[in-house]
């Protein structure tokens, strides 16, 4: 026996290969959706697990440092080395600003950390060039996401900082590139205001009859110095010894310091149930739209192809082709062109993801799952249409 | 007999369909899981670094002197404005005298008046001591009574009494006298050093209080850098080492000093130490006081060891250590780290040698499990 | 192979019950000898094409009894198990239009009907380029349907019907679309292959112009037919 189905593929391959790739656009689009959800998880997840942390040591009462505003007192770590079970502990201060570069500004998250210490809570696990920081002031590392290179000054607020290594991967929740700065120099960007409002700030203070009392020159000078100044950092991250039960810690801390603790669990469903959560809810709404349509599409291209062939299939039929065997020639032409469609929507969608500005996950579970859905999705289509083909009457072949 | 009946159509067909699944086989391979990890890899080699401690820092003027009466007044008249150089002894400026001149005046009446009185009170004396004399001589021939004569001698003791407290008068009227006149030229405010105005803070007719400052100057010669280093990456600062010096304003001139001591008092809040670094030589053009400078302080080169980037650093857990290429495999190695300088490399003490080879960048987080394919540099990366 | 030819007696067909019934066929006798090429002529609406399809095993009579063959396949009901294999063996079909399958050359297309029996694929295509020549086309064993003129594409599909060797043959309008000389080629051809195969032919039609060839012309009128002699022209 030939193989009916491969006949009728060679015979018209080029609308048979046409359509595959039709179809496998539209697969293609459809995992790539896929990817972009995964992406925007995996950017919140991929945060938390780039500071390295067990423990987020936040303001009391917040749901900070990502989903809320959250200050502590900088020598706030200090009381949480001793406890037991803490292995590290850094402070770390977060702040979405914008950053100059090549004469326009780009969205970041400039991290507050620890110089020096390679290895600390908070710093980029890894580079893909340069160095970490090694001095306290003025040096950056940024994601290579940013655009920024090796050497480069960009400025932030009143400093300019010099680019002295690239990470990659090193992304805030909502995609956008990290640059990792010294921890005092991120605390005075944060919370020291431009100079206009410094000098009408002196001047209030100037005005205060309690801080400008002649005799007590220098108190004037002190107010001015303690505005100015910040103590306060974002959150604490805390790494604990290894097999130590982070809630055994977290609970203490709460009870005790007077801190708001959030264990890596907790505080990935704060930022994927919260922060994330209705971006995320929007693409995966879309994601199951457009999976619909998408087997919609496939089952409604299916069902055409097969009523192209209604007279062939009536005089299969009628010179006494089994219904299996014409059923068994719809069914396989439908899943080769499933099989066609998914491979080449798997390669247009790993070639064109590199172009989207956020990440994209293309997991392999997805393509699998993917993969098993068009085949059953081509399949049930097929069924419809070979229902259709069975039930058509032979003796139409035959003039009425 | 096989026939293959539809040669141009099936070549057709295959044209397109193997380069398809050849390119699914590249993707599955070379994204996703299945895909080995980029990375570069570099040899230890053993070397000499020179470590560095970097801090920032205000310059500041290591005498400031603030110049002010020591009574409440007003400011009568200023000579100097910022800026200007004075020299030691010059007048800056001057308080008013309100009364003063007047009770100077006073006090030098009393005092010529007590002079006044010391004469007075030695012709007394003298009289009172000639009438002793005569009486005495008198009553050797007994022309007069023994009454008279210890009355006359009272009178005498008397008189020089009397004299003796004028003197003491005219001593402690010329005392007060001096006082009020050395009080007055205080109203005086006299530069104490050659140096620099650096700031005149209140005008003529102000009332100011004791203690508030008038003008205040520096010595431009005394101008050092208050630095503060991080106390995590200050080990070794000491006095003596050599330091570069770069001034915010001059960015790209790199000016020499040294450290002049390090101070006891270190800052606990911040956590940085306090370090005071002097210029070596002096400068043309001062920069002013106040203006933020990077210090940065080199430490004795150590002996040579062996080196790694800090790139290459992770810390699993809760070891610190480095992916190390052994044999196309990837592990784990713990390390004991030393000294680093500041452009990133640091000396391993324990667990790497010379020749090891050690991955420095990697295009992903690496485990055990990855797979590695090493590289010139990671993709992505521009050159 | 050959058998007895066909036999119908008494064949009823009626569509749909009651007053709205439709009685296509009331009562139909043939009889058609193995070799025998019978003309099947009537005006549309006749029941013509009812008989054929009954024949064909494609619809259901209502009654009556039909013999293909040495086989009973209808007595009052079905007495062959798989309709689909009847036709498939026993029933050679041709058609107005030929209807080739597009996508097969013409070997396969011929070899198609012994390969759906099982018959190994060299085989079938073997007996098929047998039929091929007896039709004349073997020349164009490997040419697609659409690379054929209609003369050609109809010997095909005749062959196609001849393939597995039918008791019987069934013709509907096989000559309509054709030119007098094309059409007596055709009815030539069907003579040839009846009297080669010994296959009972029937050949439904009005083409004026091959009338004249049957020696026996079935009349269907308002379901009844009613058997005459032709002029039998032309092939004996």
């Amino acid at each position: 026996m030939i193989s009916l189905a491969g006949r009728d593929i060679l015979h018209s391959w080029g609308k048979f290969v046409f359509t595959g790739i039709g179809l496998g656009l539209l697969i293609g689009v459809t995992l790539s959706m896929a990817g972009i959800y995964r992406g925007m998880v995996d950017d919140a997840q991929v945060m938390l697990d780039n500071t390295g942390a067990d423990l987020w040591v936040v303001q009391q009462g917040t749901q900070g440092p990502y989903a809320e505003p959250s200050s502590l007192y900088d020598d706030t770590y200090r009381s949480l080395l001793d406890m037991p079970g803490v292995l590290h502990a850094a402070n770390v201060t977060y702040l979405i600003m914008q950053v100059g570069h090549s004469g326009h500004d780009i969205s970041t998250m400039v991290v507050g950390i620890l110089s020096g210490g390679p290895g600390q809570p908070g710093q980029p696990r890894y580079l893909v060039a340069g160095r970490h920081i090694t001095r306290s002031h003025y040096e950056a590392v940024a994601d290579i996401t940013s655009g920024f290179q090796l050497g480069e000054r960009i400025r932030i607020r009143r400093n300019l900082y010099t680019v002295v290594g690239l990470s990659k991967r090193t992304v805030s929740y909502n995609g956008d590139p990290m640059v990792f700065i010294p921890i005092k120099d991120a605390q005075e960007a944060q919370f020291l205001k431009d100079n206009d409002a410094l000098i009408q700030q002196r001047r209030r203070n100037a005005e205060n009859p309690d801080f400008n009392r002649p005799g007590t020159g220098d108190l004037l000078a002190a107010v001015n110095a303690s505005q100015s100044a910040n103590t306060y950092v974002n959150a604490v991250l805390v790494k604990l010894k290894p097999e130590t039960v982070p809630e055994d810690v977290a609970e203490p801390m709460r009870h005790w310091k007077r801190l708001q603790v959030y264990t890596r669990t907790q505080m990935e469903s704060i930022l994927v149930d919260k922060v994330i959560a209705k971006s995320a809810r929007q693409i995966a709404l879309f994601l199951v739209i457009l999976a619909i349509v998408s087997a919609a599409i496939v089952a409604f291209i299916i069902y055409t192809l097969t009523l192209g062939k209604i007279r062939e299939i009536a005089v299969l039929k009628l010179i006494g082709t089994k219904n299996r065997t014409i059923a068994g020639m719809i069914m396989q032409q439908s899943i080769a062109l499933g099989i066609i469609g998914f491979v080449v929507g798997k390669i247009i969608a790993t070639f064109w993801v590199p172009i989207f500005p956020k990440y994209v996950l293309l997991e392999p579970l997805d393509s699998v799952a993917g993969f098993f859905a068009v085949l059953v999705i081509c399949m049930l289509a097929s069924l419809v249409a070979i229902r259709m083909a069975l039930k058509v009457d032979p003796a139409e072949a035959i003039g009425g | 007999m096989k026939r293959w009946p539809l040669q141009g159509r099936t070549l057709a067909l295959l044209t397109v369909i193997v380069p398809l699944l050849v390119l699914f086989i590249y993707v599955a391979l070379r994204s996703g899981p299945l895909a080995p990890v980029a990375v570069t890899v570099e040899t230890v080699e053993t070397k000499s670094i020179t470590p560095a401690l970097f801090g920032i820092g205000s310059v500041e003027a290591r005498y400031t002197y603030k110049i002010g009466p020591t009574v409440a007044g007003r400011v009568q008249q200023l000579h100097v404005h910022v800026g200007d150089q004075v020299k030691a002894g010059q007048v800056l400026a001057e308080m008013a005298p309100v009364d003063l001149d007047d009770h100077v005046r006073s006090q030098e009446s009393t005092f010529k008046r007590a002079g006044a009185a010391v004469r007075e009170a030695k012709a007394r004396q003298v009289y009172a001591q000639t009438q002793a004399h005569r009486y005495q001589q008198l009553f050797i021939v007994r022309a007069t009574s023994e009454e008279i004569v210890t009355a006359k001698q009272q009178e005498l003791q008397i008189a020089e009494a009397v004299l003796s407290a004028a003197h003491e008068d005219v001593t402690r009227a010329r005392s007060d006298w001096e006082a009020l006149v050395a009080q007055r030229s205080n109203l005086h405010l006299i530069a104490p050093v050659n140096g620099v105005v650096t700031m005149r803070d209140t005008d003529p007719g102000t009332t100011i209080v004791t203690g508030q400052t008038v003008v205040e100057m520096i010595d431009p010669k005394s101008l050092w850098i208050n630095v503060r280093f991080d106390q995590i990456s200050a080990a070794g600062l000491a006095a003596g080492l050599p330091a570069r010096i770069v001034l915010r304003s001059r960015n790209g001139q790199t000016l020499s000093g040294r450290v002049l001591r390090v101070e006891p008092k270190a800052d606990a809040v911040t956590e940085e130490m306090l370090a005071k670094v002097v210029f070596d030589t002096q400068l043309e053009s001062l920069p002013p006081v106040g203006e933020l400078a990077e210090v940065t302080v080199d430490l004795p080169s150590l002996p040579a060891a062996p080196v790694i980037p800090n790139a290459a650093i992770h810390r699993e857990n809760d070891r610190m250590g480095v992916w190390q290429v052994m044999n196309g495999d990837l592990r784990f190695t713990q390390v004991k780290l030393g000294a680093s300088d500041l452009d990133g490399r640091i000396q391993v003490n324990e667990g790497l040698k010379n020749g090891d080879q050690v991955v420095v960048y990697s295009e992903k987080a690496l485990t055990t499990r990855s797979r590695i394919h090493v590289a010139e540099h990671i993709p992505g990366v521009s050159q | 192979m050959s058998g007895k030819g066909i036999h119908i007696e008494g064949l009823k067909k009626r569509y749909g019950d009651g007053d709205t019934a439709v009685h296509a066929l009331k009562g139909v006798d043939m009889q058609v000898a193995p070799g025998e090429v019978v003309g099947l002529v009537g005006p549309s609406g006749s029941g013509k094409s009812t008989l054929l399809k009954c024949l064909g095993a494609v619809i259901d009579p209502s009654s009556g009894r039909m013999v293909l063959g040495d086989e009973v396949i209808y007595d009052g009901g079905w007495k062959v198990r798989d309709l689909r294999a009847l036709r498939r063996d026993k029933i050679g079909f041709v058609f107005q239009a030929p209807y080739l399958i597009p996508f097969l050359d013409v070997t396969d297309n011929v070899a198609l009907l012994p390969m759906l029996a099982g018959m190994p694929n060299d085989e079938a295509r073997a007996k098929a380029l047998e039929l091929l020549t007896a039709l004349d086309v073997q020349h164009r064993a490997r040419a697609m349907p659409s690379q054929l003129s209609g003369g050609e594409q109809q010997r095909v599909a005749i062959a196609r019907g001849l393939v597995n060797r039918p008791p019987v043959i069934l013709a509907d309008e096989p000559t309509a679309p054709l030119d007098s000389e094309r059409a007596m080629a055709v009815i030539r051809i069907l003579n040839d292959m009846a009297r080669q195969f010994e296959t009972a032919v029937i050949v439904v039609t009005h083409d004026e112009k091959i009338i004249p060839t049957f020696k026996r012309i079935y009349h269907i009128r308002d379901g009844v037919t009613h058997e005459e002699a032709g002029e039998g022209r032309g092939f004996y």
